[in-house]
C-alpha cells in the first residue's frame, strides 16, 4: 500500500511537476478501478457526439419526415431509415438525440461552473473570514436550502423566459448551496494548519493565503461536487423541460419525453420514449461513476481493498 | 453555550431565514417585470382591470403591499384564486396533505431502504454484492423522477395491468373527508407507484452516505471493544455501528425533504396526483399567482421546519456535539 | 496452575502483496494471577498475538496453526457463539491503547458498563448500574461520573473507566495493549500502579503488551520478547532487565535509560523491523544484529531452554556472557547503522 500523505499542495513546484503529479494520480485513480473507466468511457462518447452533433445526426431534428407517397411519416417504428423511429409530427428521434446531447452538456457543464463557482467563492470566504461575514454567507445559504429546488426554478424561468440560459442561471442560483457548506467545513480546518501560519509569517495577504495556500487543498472536493452538480444540473434541465417549462427552441431529452408523454406515447410508440429517457439515465450515471472515483482523494477510506 | 441557548439561537437564525424567504417569494411574484399578474389582468376590460387592481390591493405603494401581504400570511390568509374564485387555502390545504402523504411515504422508503441497504454495502464490502449494490444505487440516483415514473407506468400499468394510471383514488369510491382519505386499500393502491418512484429516486443518497459513514465507523477501536466485549453481532452492528453511522443522515434528512417536496412537482404530474406540486404547475401555467405563491410558501415552509428538526435532532443524538 | 498456554500459534493476513506471517510459531504460558509482558516494535506483531487469544482478527486474518489452550480448553476450536458466551468480557477482557476511541461516543459510559454485564448475565439493569458505579469508585472515579459520556472525560479518566469497564464481569485476564501510551508520564505511572495494585486484589492475570521495556519491568512477573513475529527471548523480569541474552533484548534495553545499570548513551536499534511476508530461512533480526553470523542468515534458530523455564532463540545465545558487555556499548550498534546504510 503506498503511504501517500495528504501534503498541502505546494506552490512553488512548477507546472510540468504539477501536470505529471496530476497525471499520475489520475492514472492511480482510474487504474484500478473499473466503474470509473467505464464512466469516463460513457462520458467522452457523449461528448463525441455532442461536439459533432451537427455531422451525426442524419436529419434536421425539426423537420418533418413523409413517406414516398408525401404524406407524412407519423409515429413511425424503428426501420433503417429511421433508426428511432419517427415522432407524432414526423421528426426524426435518432436525431433529435443525438443533438439533444448537446443541450444537456451544455446545461450540466454550465450550470455546474456557475454553481461550483459561487459554492466556491462563498464556503472559502465564509469559512474563512469566520465572524459576522460567516454568518451572513449561512443565512444566505440557510435560504437557499430553503427554497424548493425545481419549483423556484420553474418560477424564474416563467419570469424570466424560457431561454436556455435562464435555465441554467435557474438552476446554478439554487446548486451553489451544497458546495458552500462543504467548502467552508474544510476550510474550517485548514486554517488552524501549520502551512496557513507560516504562509502568514511569509507576509502574504488574506487573499492570497485563500486562494493561493487554502484553495489548492480543498480543490480535490471543488471537484468532487463539480461532478455531482453537473448530474444534478441534467437531470434538473430535463425535469423541468419534461413539465413543459424548457426552452421551446431547443430539442432536449426533456422535451423529447415530454412531447412523447403528452400525447400518451408511452402507450405505444416505446421507440419515442426510450431513447431520451435512456440518454439521461447514462449520461447522469456517467459522471456520477467518474463522481464516486474522484471522490477517493478526498476520502482515501473509500479506496478499495482489492 | 447550554442546549436552551442554542435553542433560542437557532429559533432566530430560522426566523431570519424565513423572513428572508417570505421575501423572496414576494419579490418572485409582484415586482419582477412581466410578473404573472399583470398577464393575467390584461385579459380584463380596462374598467375590470382598474377594479381588479385596486381590489387586490396592487395599487399601493410596494412597501404597503409588502406589509399587507406579511399581515395576510401572518393571518394565515393566502388569497383568493384568480381562476377558481375560491379562498386558496380552500384550494390548497386538501392539496398539501396529499402532498405531505406521498412525499413522507416515499422518504419513509427511501431512507428504510438506503440505510439497510447502505449497512450491507459498508459490512459486505469489496464483494460482487457490494459492485453490484453500488451499480443499481447510482443507476435509481441518475435517473429523473418523471424517467423512473414512466417506466414504472410502462412495466406495472400498461404492460402488466398492475396498477392505476393515475389519481388518488378511484371513480365511484367512497368519497371521505379528513383522515379517512388515506386510510383505505383503495388509496394505498393508488400511492405505491407514485411513492415507490420518489423512494427510487431518493434512496441514493442515505444509502451511499450511509455506505461511507459506516466504513469510517466499523474501523473505530470501540466496535472492536464491543465485539471483544462479547455481545451479540447484530446488536454491534445496529445498537453501535449502526447507530453512529447514521448521525451524518440527519442532516441530509433535511435536505431531503427539500428534493421530495420540490419533487412532487414531478411525481404528482406523472401521477396525476391531485397534490401541491401539480397545483402549482398548472397554477403557474394558469396565470394563478396567488395560488402558485401559496404553493410554493407551503413548500418552502415546510423545508425550513424541517431543516430546524434535523439541527434539533443531531443535537440530540450526538452528545458530542458543541452548540456553536 | 497455568491459564493460558499458546502453542505453536501461527496468524496470517492475506494481503493484496502475500500473505503476511504476523505471528509464526509463537508459544506462551501465564500463571493464573501472573503478569505477563509482551514488548516489541511496532509491527512486530504483539498485538496480532493478543487480538488471535480472543480471535478479533480482521476479516483478511487468520489463525492458520496452533493452539491457545484457557484453563485446558483450545478455544480456537470454540465457535463464534461459545467463544462470545464463555470467553470474551467474561473471561478475558481487553483494554485498549486509546480508551477515549473504545468507548461508544453516543452512550454514557454507565450505559456501557450495564450493556455488557446484562449481555452476559441475567442481572437487572439498576443492579448492573450499582455495580458501575462502585466500579468507578474502586478506579477512583466519582460514581455520578457514570452517567457521564465519554468525550466528558479526561484521557486519564476515560482510561480508568475502561478500566472499570474491563472489570465489569470479573474477568480471569486482562489484555492490555499499550494502555497508558496515549496519556502523559505523571498519568501513566499513576494508571500502572492502580493496574498492579488491581490485578493484585482481584487476583486478575494480565497480559502487558508494549513498546516500551520500562512500563513492562515495573509491572510485570514475565517478559517475553516479540520479534518478526517469534518470541525471541522469554524470562522471567529480572533476568530480562539484567542478564538477557539475546541481542534483540539488548539492544532495546539501551533504548530506555531507567533501567540501564550504568549512565549509557541512549541508542536505538538501527535498521527496521522485517517485513513479515513470506519469510525467508535464517535469523529475522540477522540484517541489524552486530553478532550475526553466517548460520545466523542461513538457518532459522529454534527455541532453547535456558535456566528456570526461559527460553532464547539465538544461534549464539551460549556466547551471551561475552556478547553482553559488547552490546551495552554505543559504538557496536552505531557500526551496525553503517554497515545497513552501506548496503542500501
Amino acid at each position: 500500500m503506498s503511504n501517500r500523505q495528504h501534503e498541502p499542495a505546494s506552490t512553488t513546484n512548477s507546472l510540468a511537476d504539477q501536470v505529471r503529479r496530476g497525471w499520475s494520480t489520475f492514472t492511480a485513480l482510474f487504474g484500478n478501478d473499473r466503474l470509473g473507466q467505464i464512466g469516463l468511457l460513457l462520458l467522452l462518447g457523449f461528448i463525441f457526439i455532442g461536439a459533432f452533433a451537427p455531422f451525426l445526426a442524419p436529419y434536421d431534428p425539426g423537420e418533418m419526415n413523409r413517406d414516398d407517397q408525401g404524406d407524412i411519416l407519423r409515429l413511425d417504428g424503428p426501420s433503417t431509415d429511421h433508426l428511432f423511429g419517427t415522432t407524432q409530427l414526423g421528426r426524426d428521434v435518432f436525431s433529435q438525440v443525438i443533438v439533444g446531447t448537446r443541450v444537456s452538456l451544455l446545461v450540466g457543464v454550465s450550470a455546474a461552473t456557475m454553481s461550483v463557482f459561487i459554492g466556491t467563492n462563498v464556503g472559502l470566504i465564509s469559512g474563512y473570514k469566520g465572524g459576522y461575514v460567516d454568518d451572513v454567507l449561512m443565512r444566505i445559504t440557510d435560504i437557499a436550502y430553503a427554497l424548493p429546488f425545481l419549483p423556484f426554478v420553474i418560477v424564474l424561468v416563467v419570469i424570466l423566459g424560457a431561454d436556455i440560459m435562464n435555465i441554467i442561471i435557474a438552476i446554478a442560483l439554487i446548486q451553489w448551496r451544497s458546495t458552500a457548506r462543504v467548502v467552508r467545513s474544510q476550510v474550517l480546518s485548514h486554517k488552524e494548519r501549520p502551512y496557513v501560519e507560516s504562509a502568514y509569517a511569509a507576509g502574504a495577504g488574506d487573499l492570497r493565503v485563500m486562494y493561493r495556500h487554502i484553495l489548492p487543498n480543498v480543490l480535490p472536493l471543488v471537484f468532487l461536487y463539480a461532478a455531482l452538480a453537473i448530474a444534478w444540473a441534467i437531470i434538473a434541465e430535463a425535469s423541468i423541460a419534461f413539465l413543459g417549462f424548457g426552452d421551446p427552441e431547443l430539442h432536449s431529452w426533456g422535451q423529447m419525453i415530454y412531447d412523447a408523454y403528452n400525447v400518451d406515447a408511452i402507450r405505444f410508440a416505446y421507440w419515442w420514449v426510450i431513447p431520451p429517457g435512456m440518454s439521461i439515465v447514462l449520461l447522469a450515471m456517467s459522471v456520477f461513476f467518474v463522481g464516486r472515483t474522484l471522490e477517493q482523494i478526498t476520502n482515501p477510506e473509500l479506496r478499495h481493498r482489492e | 453555550m447550554s442546549f436552551q441557548s442554542y435553542v433560542i439561537r437557532r429559533i432566530g437564525q430560522v426566523i431570519v431565514t424565513y423572513w428572508a424567504f417570505l421575501t423572496i417569494l414576494f419579490v418572485l411574484f409582484r415586482v419582477v417585470p412581466g410578473d404573472p399578474v399583470s398577464m393575467h389582468v390584461q385579459d380584463l376590460g380596462a374598467e375590470a382591470r382598474e377594479e381588479r387592481i385596486a381590489e387586490l390591493g396592487l395599487d399601493q405603494p410596494l412597501y404597503v403591499q409588502y406589509v399587507e401581504y406579511l399581515r395576510q400570511l401572518a393571518r394565515a390568509d393566502l388569497g383568493q384564486s384568480m381562476i377558481y374564485n375560491e379562498s386558496v387555502w380552500n384550494i390548497i390545504v386538501v392539496k398539501f396533505w396529499n402532498t405531505i402523504i406521498l412525499m413522507a411515504a416515499s422518504l419513509i422508503l427511501a431512507y428504510a431502504i438506503g440505510i439497510l441497504g447502505g449497512a450491507l454495502l459498508a459490512w459486505y464490502r469489496g464483494t460482487a454484492f457490494e459492485k453490484g449494490g453500488i451499480v443499481l444505487t447510482l443507476l435509481a440516483r441518475s435517473s429523473p423522477e418523471f424517467w423512473t415514473g414512466i417506466v414504472l407506468l410502462g412495466v406495472f400499468v400498461f404492460w402488466l395491468g398492475l396498477f392505476p394510471v393515475g389519481g388518488m383514488r378511484s371513480i365511484g369510491s367512497e368519497l371521505a373527508t379528513g383522515v379517512g382519505r388515506y386510510l383505505s386499500w383503495d388509496f394505498v393502491y393508488h400511492a405505491v407507484l407514485p411513492a415507490l418512484t420518489g423512494a427510487i429516486y431518493f434512496l441514493g443518497t442515505p444509502a451511499l452516505l450511509m455506505r461511507n459513514s459506516m466504513l469510517d465507523v466499523l474501523n473505530a477501536d470501540f466496535i472492536e471493544i464491543k465485539k471483544a466485549e462479547g455481545l451479540h453481532p447484530w446488536n454491534v452492528l445496529y445498537k453501535h455501528a449502526v447507530r453512529n453511522s447514521i448521525l451524518p443522515l440527519v442532516t441530509i434528512a433535511a435536505i431531503a425533504v427539500g428534493m421530495a417536496i420540490g419533487g412532487s412537482v414531478v411525481i404528482e404530474t406523472v401521477f396525476n396526483w391531485p397534490g401541491m406540486g401539480r397545483a402549482m404547475v398548472d397554477a403557474v401555467n394558469n396565470n394563478d399567482y396567488q395560488l402558485a405563491m401559496a404553493a410554493f410558501f407551503l413548500m418552502g415552509s415546510v423545508v425550513i421546519l424541517m431543516n430546524f428538526v434535523a439541527d434539533l435532532l443531531y443535537v440530540y443524538l450526538d452528545p458530542r456535539v458543541t452548540y456553536e | 496452575m497455568t491459564l493460558l498456554e499458546i502453542t505453536d500459534l501461527q496468524t496470517q493476513f492475506e494481503t493484496s502483496e502475500g500473505r503476511v506471517h504476523a505471528v509464526d510459531g509463537v508459544n506462551l504460558s501465564l500463571e493464573a494471577n501472573e503478569s505477563l509482558g509482551i514488548i516489541g516494535e511496532s509491527g512486530s506483531g504483539k498485538t496480532t498475538i493478543a487480538k488471535s487469544i480472543v480471535r478479533l482478527l480482521p476479516d483478511n486474518g487468520e489463525i492458520v496453526d496452533g493452539e491457545v489452550r484457557y484453563d485446558g480448553d483450545d478455544i480456537t476450536e470454540y465457535s463464534d457463539r461459545q467463544l462470545r458466551k464463555q470467553i470474551r468480557w467474561n473471561e478475558i477482557a481487553v483494554i485498549p491503547q486509546n480508551a477515549m476511541n473504545g468507548f461508544d461516543p453516543v452512550y454514557t459510559v454507565g450505559d456501557q458498563i450495564v450493556e455488557v454485564i446484562t449481555a452476559h448475565t441475567d442481572t437487572p439493569n439498576d443492579e448492573a448500574m450499582e455495580r458501575a458505579k462502585s466500579l468507578f469508585q474502586t478506579l477512583g472515579i466519582d460514581e455520578d461520573r457514570v452517567h457521564d459520556y465519554p468525550h466528558q472525560f479526561s484521557g486519564g479518566m476515560a482510561q480508568r473507566a475502561m478500566i472499570a469497564l474491563a472489570l465489569a464481569l470479573d474477568p480471569s485476564l486482562l489484555i492490555a495493549d499499550e494502555p497508558t501510551t496515549a496519556l502523559d508520564v505523571m498519568i501513566q505511572d499513576r494508571i500502572l500502579h492502580r493496574i498492579q495494585e488491581l490485578q493484585d486484589e482481584l487476583d486478575t492475570a494480565m497480559i502487558f503488551i508494549t513498546h516500551d521495556m520500562s512500563v513492562v519491568s515495573e509491572t510485570c512477573d514475565k517478559i517475553a520478547v516479540v520479534y518478526g513475529g517469534r518470541i525471541v527471548e522469554f524470562a522471567d523480569t529480572e533476568t530480562i532487565i539484567k542478564n538477557p541474552r539475546h541481542p534483540y533484548t539488548l539492544g532495546l534495553r539501551n533504548a530506555f535509560p531507567s533501567i540501564m545499570t550504568d549512565d549509557q548513551d541512549l541508542v536505538s536499534i538501527p535498521g527496521t523491523p522485517p517485513p513479515l511476508l513470506e519469510p525467508d530461512e535464517g535469523c529475522r533480526f540477522a540484517p541489524r544484529c552486530p553478532f550475526a553470523e553466517e548460520r545466523c542468515w542461513s538457518e532459522t534458530p529454534q527455541s532453547e531452554p535456558y535456566g528456570d523455564g526461559n527460553t532464547i532463540e539465538c544461534h549464539r545465545a551460549d556466547e551471551h556472557e561475552r556478547i553482553r558487555p559488547e552490546a551495552s556499548k554505543s559504538e557496536t550498534w552505531r557500526e551496525q547503522e553503517e554497515v545497513i546504510e552501506a548496503d542500501d
